[in-house]
């Protein structure tokens, strides 16, 4: 039988309690991390009432005032054109737009970014939608919006009715609905992506 | 053989060498804790390399205990080295008390408290101990060297790992 010096039987028990030392600490690690809530979950809790708050309005750099509840359903998008699922999350509210099935809510597109990063994005250089640039970083923090694409539909009283990620078309169907109390086995049609290209 | 003095020399160069490859793996981190104890002026490129001094020096001296146990002259120069570690830890506590010490990197969020200075003191305890003889069955062969080198070498990078990957999931947890 081999004899085993003793130092290397030490020192590979050692070894293996280095080892093991940096395997619970990953396992703890990855517990945080699919323990946390997701990102997306970051807006303002449903029921509540939304905040009003003042933007710059892009087309003619005036400061202007949103009053969610004043009795015209807002959908707000809280997008950056550096993101670039915002950069989706535009297009398809643009094809939503183009077909008509936003006619009934007002959409507000809200940046953080600066200005001269619009051209960045050709779904924010397109868009005939409204786009204003939050003036307060209170506004971020009003409506939770730590992590960009963060769609809100707010109804005609103010009320928060669903808040999420939106990157395709179905997602945008989903918040229109949620703005007009129409439930969510009720079809909206909004052209598909394949149809508006 | 002193079987008290294998252990506690094997388990030292063990956190030599996974406190090395944390530092190494959080570079800018350890430099910043660094510049807490240099003067302010002292330029950004000297800082960085007493960081990897300091990093190169617990890998080298981690690796060598933990691969040639015979080397003698290793043990007072990782004495010293803990001992260091209990003067900057004390240090920390006077002036920087409630500050991160990255001693770890990503792999701990420890501070410069009572514990941190506890725990350098169980290491200076630990290599104390290590300078009892060890005996002639530490004499390992070369192929039994070569195996610890080796398994040194893959600890040094699951730590290294370990740390990038911890640093990378905290940021995405924290991201605003």
């Amino acid at each position: 039988m081999v004899k085993v010096p003793v130092y290397l039987e030490v020192a590979q028990w050692a070894l293996l309690l280095g080892l093991g030392f940096l395997v619970v600490i990953m396992y703890r690690q990855l517990g945080r991390v699919f323990g946390s809530k997701p990102e997306f979950e970051h807006g303002p809790a449903i029921g509540s009432q939304a905040p009003g708050f003042e933007y710059l309005r892009v087309s003619d750099r005036s400061v202007q005032l949103a009053e969610p509840g004043d009795g015209q359903p807002i959908l707000l998008a809280f997008v950056n054109p550096t993101c670039q699922a915002c950069g989706k999350l535009v297009a398809a509210f643009t094809r939503a737009h183009a077909a008509g099935d936003l006619d009934s809510v007002r959409v507000l597109l809200l940046i953080s970014d600066p200005l001269n990063y619009l051209p960045i994005s050709a779904a924010f250089r397109e868009t005939p939608l409204e786009i204003g640039q939050v003036v307060a970083r209170t506004t971020i923090n009003a409506y939770q919006a730590s992590a960009t694409p963060l769609a809100v539909s707010v109804d005609s009283d103010g009320v928060i009715r669903k808040t999420g990620p939106a990157a395709e078309v179905s997602d945008v169907r989903a918040f229109v609905q949620a703005c007009l109390l129409v439930p969510p086995d009720k079809e909206l049609a909004i052209v598909p992506a394949s149809h508006a290209d | 053989m002193n079987q008290t003095a294998a252990a506690a020399k094997a388990c030292v160069a063990v956190i030599l060498l996974v406190a090395g490859g944390a530092k190494l793996a959080d570079l800018s981190g350890f430099s910043a804790t660094l510049r807490l104890f240099l003067p302010r002026k002292t330029p950004h490129l000297a800082i960085r390399g007493s960081a990897v001094g300091v990093v190169a020096a617990e890998l080298v001296l981690g690796g060598a205990s933990l691969c040639w146990p015979g080397g003698r002259w290793l043990n007072p120069v990782i004495l010293a080295l803990t001992c260091a570690f209990v003067i900057v830890t004390a240090a920390g506590f006077a002036i920087f008390r409630g500050r991160s010490c990255r001693c770890f990197g990503a792999l701990s969020s420890k501070k410069f408290d009572l514990l941190s200075i506890a725990r350098s003191g169980v290491l200076v305890v630990a290599a104390g101990l290590a300078t009892g003889r060890l005996g002639p069955t530490a004499a390992l062969s070369d192929l039994d060297s070569a195996l610890l080198a080796m398994a040194s070498a893959l600890l040094v990078l699951a730590t290294f790992t370990a740390v990038r990957a911890l640093d990378a999931s905290a940021t995405n947890l924290g991201r605003t």
